[in-house]
C-alpha cells in the first residue's frame, strides 16, 4: 500500500508541473496532450492494479502486472534508444557531407 | 599517368613536413587533409608543399581520406594514392604500390605488411589482433587478403569514381576492402614496410570498427 500512495504522489506532482507548463505556456498543446495522456494512463495503472493482475495471469503471463510493465518499458526504452543511435548516425552521416562541401568551396577560393 | 597522394592529418606538426617532402618527389601531387587539427598542421603541411584542405570539424580518417579523393578526382588525378601521416609508412614504397596501376595490370592495389618479413609489427597486433581481423574480413565481408587492415592503397581514377565509402572513421578500411571485393575490380597486394612508431589500433579498437560497420549497414 505505501508503494502505491508514493507512486501516486510522484504522479500527481508531474500532473500538477503538466498544468502549471501549460498555464505558461512553456510547452506546446500537443505536448501537453502527449503527457497528459502518459501521467492519465500511469494513473490508471496504479488505480486499477488488482484487475490487471487478473488480465495478466488470463493473458499466461506468471509475473505481475507491474512486473509485466517493467518489461515492456526495458524493451520499449531499448527500442527508442536504438532508434535515436540510427538517427545520430544519420546526423553524423550529412555533417560529414556538408563539412566535405565547405571545405571544397574553400579549396576553390 | 598523374598520381595524387592524400594524405589525412590530424595534430601531425610534427611529422607532416618530412612526410610531405619525402613524398613530393615521387609523385605529382600531395594534398593533405587536416582533420580539424588544434596545432599547425594545415600551415606546416602547406609550407612543405602540399595541397591543404581542412575539415572545419573533426570527421575522423575515412571522411578525410574520402574528401581528398573527391578533390583529387576533380583536379585530374588518374592514380590516388591513400598514405599516412604519422611517417610510419615509406614514401620508397609509393612507386611499388603504383606499378601495377601504371602497367595496366591492377585496378586496386593494397600495401601488404605480410608479403615478406620487413615489417617489425608488436607482437600482440601480429598474432592475435591481425589473424581475428583476417578472420572477421573473411567470414563478414568475404575478403582474402594477406593484410586485413591495409591503409596504404591506390586505385585508380575509374576505381575512384565508384567507390563510395561511408565509413567516416576507422572503419573505412574494412569497408573499402569490401567494396573493392564487391566491385570485382582487380586487385594486387604489394609488400610494404611499416615503421611502427606506437601501438596503433587496439582489440578494443577493433570491436569499434565491428560495431560502427553493424550500424553502418542498418542505416543504409
Amino acid at each position: 500500500m505505501p508503494q502505491i500512495v508514493i507512486a501516486l504522489l510522484i504522479i500527481f506532482y508531474f500532473l500538477a508541473k503538466l498544468f502549471w507548463q501549460n498555464k505558461k505556456r512553456k510547452i506546446s498543446r500537443n505536448e501537453f496532450l502527449f503527457w497528459l495522456f502518459f501521467w492519465l494512463v500511469a494513473l490508471g495503472i496504479i488505480l486499477f492494479l488488482k484487475p490487471l493482475d487478473q488480465l495478466v495471469l488470463a493473458l499466461g503471463f506468471s509475473a505481475s502486472a507491474i512486473q509485466v510493465l517493467l518489461y515492456i518499458s526495458v524493451a520499449a526504452l531499448f527500442y527508442f534508444i536504438f532508434s535515436i543511435r540510427l538517427r545520430l548516425e544519420k546526423m553524423d552521416e550529412n555533417i560529414t557531407k556538408l563539412t566535405e562541401d565547405v571545405a571544397i568551396n574553400q579549396a576553390k577560393k | 599517368m598523374k598520381v595524387f597522394v592524400v594524405i589525412p592529418a590530424f595534430n601531425e606538426e610534427g611529422e607532416i613536413a618530412g612526410v610531405v617532402r619525402e613524398v613530393l618527389p615521387l609523385i605529382d601531387k600531395i594534398v593533405v587533409v587536416d582533420d580539424c587539427s588544434k596545432d599547425k598542421t594545415k600551415e606546416v603541411a602547406s609550407e612543405a608543399g602540399a595541397v591543404v584542405l581542412r575539415h572545419s570539424v573533426n570527421r575522423g580518417q575515412g571522411a578525410a581520406l574520402r574528401l581528398g579523393t573527391r578533390w583529387s578526382l576533380q583536379n585530374g588525378a588518374d592514380i590516388i594514392v591513400h598514405f599516412d601521416a604519422d611517417g610510419q609508412f615509406r614514401p620508397i614504397d609509393i612507386p611499388r604500390v603504383t606499378a601495377p596501376l601504371i602497367a595496366g595490370e591492377a585496378d586496386v592495389v593494397f600495401g601488404s605488411r605480410f608479403l615478406d618479413n620487413t615489417t617489425q609489427m608488436p607482437s600482440f597486433k601480429k598474432k592475435v589482433i591481425m589473424p581475428l581481423a583476417r578472420f572477421v574480413n573473411f567470414f563478414f565481408l568475404r575478403v582474402k587478403l594477406t593484410d586485413p587492415q591495409s591503409g596504404f592503397r591506390a586505385f585508380t581514377k575509374e576505381v575512384g569514381l565508384k567507390l563510395h565509402w561511408r565509413q567516416d572513421r576507422m572503419a573505412h578500411c574494412s569497408e573499402i576492402l569490401s567494396l573493392v571485393a564487391k566491385g570485382g575490380w582487380r586487385i594486387k597486394e604489394v609488400p610494404i614496410t611499416v615503421i611502427y612508431k606506437d601501438f596503433g589500433q587496439s582489440i578494443f579498437g577493433g570491436f569499434k570498427i565491428i560495431k560502427d560497420l553493424f550500424i553502418k549497414k542498418l542505416t543504409k
